[in-house]
């Protein structure tokens, strides 16, 4: 791919890191009154374990410690949610800037978490989703356009969660402005005045940006091909932080074109990275290895692409039930397993419309009438179910027969003649699909995917199974172990 | 190589680095994309991912969309059935456009190929004019769905009545003749016979398992230990 320095997005949308202009003064006032008396109420109620947990927070942060911050990110920041943050949020970041000297990086990161805490414990209000985002804007703003790279380092966990619940966000932001019902006339207004706040192409912008920052597609290219890496990788790629955001922003496109219903893009994002090796980096972070394999097999199934799809969930199935018993331990482990029953039940992704209910039109407002993705793509989706319904039970008949009248079979299936020969051509073109062999995800071959075959001559039906061979490995294997054991007893006797 | 489904024999420079690169979600590169699909339109190609690629923007910048554009893009995934592509167009419109005509026209022309009821489709398509209107834009697009249905009749039959044949192309006479020979069939008697191919042979494999040296490494390590 090519992502060169010149071909610059935000030179036509430009978003990714300018503030959203606040046009309501007096809601800004509010807020800001609200946030002081927060502040001076928060300075009284964060509780000693908690002030000195954000001291040594903020000292690992500082000192790049990231053994200690991998330590606070995964179980003592949960641990103190638990005990005093279940149902609300932990201290205003304003409350404790005093503490960290208002160390400016430190609490957008520390907001990073806080606004993730809401979301996953509370319901965000449409103020913590904008602030949200705008700290999202402040923090890539931070990592992307500081001068040279930033000295920053952060767990490999983290830094896919900061992918990860961007992306989640911008999802959560999209289905609820869809719901225009139940909204008041402000949150409409802010709304309407703040289109550009979680938009498609900001949050693309973002993750392209990261991506071409870190070099990381110059660096898997080299990985693949061989070359030399500190020259891919260039002064940002060789720092952990660019190189693993950068990967997973390729991870987080697949998502985002498969949330939007690109699912040939989606997998396009992939072209540089090889599913197939050991060791690739998507592995390092659980959850994105998950995730990685979760949309790879969705959108392979939105192609038709069944065998492949189906070969993407059985891997990551089968790596989620290994792996069970090692990852109980923190909250990762939740949604692994969600994703898990998700893909058993293959049931269906929360799609987003892109550009939500036009608000400008009185009457969207006035019905609440919105566009529902999900049930659109279930629409066509099920189209085709529909289609290959029959297959099954005609499956079972040709399984009993080797020869067979056309019409005796459409008597069993109580059909037409020509309605079976139809269908038989519909199996025959569902049974082809393409398949990857080598090479990207998106390349493959078409190939037979049925153990059973059959053809037709004039009205006779012609049936043929694939059988399977005797196994030979096996029984060597058995043998040569006896062989051996006999080998060992006789040895043993002679030296009797 | 193994093939990326519906990539054309030679794809222009310019549009390979549109759709490879972040370019391709510059609205001021949509009409690059809209002429390259007025090429394919008359030189019967068909680019899937450039077209998507159209789509996409439209997706995201609705003022820009072309209903024109939309249905040529959907006439030409008719002409690649049974290949996803129809369906991946789809995907990408939104619920309003998929609702109303003519993109409910062509899903039912679609709906006719996807479950082969050939003859079927035909009735449909010539039951009105405005099936031909639709796909007036797209030059052989008559051709191009019997090219298709021929292939799935030669994926499924050794010999077929000529009668049944006719009514799956929707052709007679001497058209039916012309089009069997150039297909390279054989017709006595009001039977058509197709040469055995990959997919109509239906011969019995059998899958046999298959060890590979380095697989065994462990048992011949074993036994030098022994």
């Amino acid at each position: 791919m090519n992502y060169e320095e010149d071909i610059d997005i935000t030179n036509e949308v430009d978003l990714v890191v300018s503030a959203y202009p606040v046009q309501d003064d007096d809601l800004d006032e509010e807020l800001l009154a609200a946030d002081q008396s927060a502040q001076q109420y928060q300075e009284i109620q964060i509780p000693e374990v908690v002030k000195k947990f954000i001291l040594l927070f903020h000292r690992s942060v500082l000192e790049n410690n990231v053994y200690e911050l991998q330590s606070i990110y995964e179980h003592s920041f949960n641990k103190l949610t638990e005990k005093f943050y279940a149902n609300e949020s932990w201290p205003e970041p304003e409350g404790i800037s005093s503490l960290v000297n208002d160390d400016q990086v430190f609490l957008t990161l520390y907001r990073e978490l806080y606004y993730r805490h809401i979301y996953s414990r509370l319901t965000p209000t449409i103020e913590h989703r904008f602030h949200s985002y705008e700290n999202y804007c402040d923090l890539f703003n931070y990592i992307l356009n500081s001068e040279g790279p930033v000295a920053l380092e952060l767990p490999n966990q983290w830094l896919w969660d900061i992918i990860d619940e961007f992306i989640y966000q911008f999802q959560s932001f999209c289905n609820y402005r869809n719901r225009i019902k139940n909204k008041t006339k402000e949150e409409l207004a802010l709304l309407r005045d703040n289109s550009q706040i979680w938009s498609c192409y900001s949050v693309l912008n973002v993750l392209y940006s990261l991506i071409q920052k870190s070099r990381i597609t110059e660096q898997l290219l080299v990985s693949k091909n061989g070359g030399d890496m500190v020259e891919a990788a260039g002064e940002y790629g060789s720092r952990p932080l660019y190189k693993m955001l950068g990967y997973f922003s390729i991870v987080g496109l697949l998502r985002v074109h498969c949330l939007l219903g690109d699912f040939t893009l989606a997998l396009k994002m992939m072209d540089n990275i090889e599913l197939n090796k050991k060791q690739a980096l998507f592995a390092r972070v659980t959850a994105c290895h998950v995730t990685t394999y979760y949309y790879v097999g969705f959108a392979y199934m939105m192609m038709r692409r069944y065998a492949d799809a189906i070969k993407a969930f059985s891997h990551i199935l089968t790596f989620i039930n290994r792996t069970k018993q090692y990852h109980t331990r923190s909250y990762q482990h939740d949604q692994i397993n969600k994703k898990g029953d998700q893909m058993y039940a293959l049931l269906a992704i929360c799609f987003i419309s892109p550009n939500g209910p036009n608000l400008e039109d009185p009457e969207v407002i006035e019905q609440g009438v919105t566009f529902e993705p999900v049930q659109h793509y279930t629409k066509i989706f099920m189209a085709e179910v529909q289609h290959s319904i029959l297959l099954p039970t005609l499956r079972s008949y040709l399984k009993l027969y080797t020869t067979m009248g056309n019409a005796k079979l459409a008597s069993f299936l109580e059909i037409e003649p020509e309605q079976l020969r139809t269908l038989l051509m519909m199996a025959k073109m569902r049974s082809r699909q393409i398949k990857w062999v080598e090479g990207t995800l998106l390349e493959g071959e078409y190939q037979g995917t049925s153990d059973l075959d059959f053809c037709l001559k004039q009205d006779m039906i012609h049936v043929s199974e694939a059988k399977i061979g005797r196994r030979y490995g096996d029984w060597f294997l058995r043998n040569i172990n006896k062989f051996q054991d006999i080998l060992g007893g006789l040895e043993l006797s002679s030296r009797a | 190589m193994a093939r990326v489904s519906n990539t054309p024999a030679s794809r222009p420079e310019v549009i390979q680095s549109l759709i490879d690169g972040v370019d391709r979600y510059n609205p001021d590169n949509v009409s690059i994309l809209e002429e390259y699909l007025a090429t394919q339109c008359t030189n019967k190609e068909c680019d899937a991912m450039a077209n998507l690629a159209i789509l996409k923007l439209y997706q995201f910048n609705a003022h820009l969309t072309n209903d024109q554009v939309v249905n040529n893009i959907l006439v030409k995934a008719l002409t690649t059935l049974p290949e996803p592509d129809f369906n991946l167009c789809l995907y990408l419109l939104n619920e309003q456009m998929v609702t109303e005509e003519p993109v409910v026209r062509l899903i039912a022309l679609q709906d006719l190929i996807e479950q082969a009821r050939f003859a079927d489709f035909w009735k449909l398509y010539e039951g009105d004019d405005i099936y031909k209107e639709l796909t007036a834009e797209v030059l052989g697009f008559e051709d191009s769905i019997r090219a298709n249905i021929a292939g799935a009749v030669a994926m499924t039959f050794q010999s077929i009545e000529a009668d049944n044949l006719g009514a799956y192309l929707h052709l007679k006479g001497q058209a039916l003749a012309d089009f069997i020979k150039a297909q390279g069939w054989t017709e006595s008697n009001g039977v058509v016979a197709i040469p055995v191919n990959k997919d109509n042979e239906a011969k019995t494999t059998v899958l046999t398992e298959n060890i590979k040296f380095e697989q065994l490494t462990k048992v011949i390590g074993h036994s030098n230990d022994a």
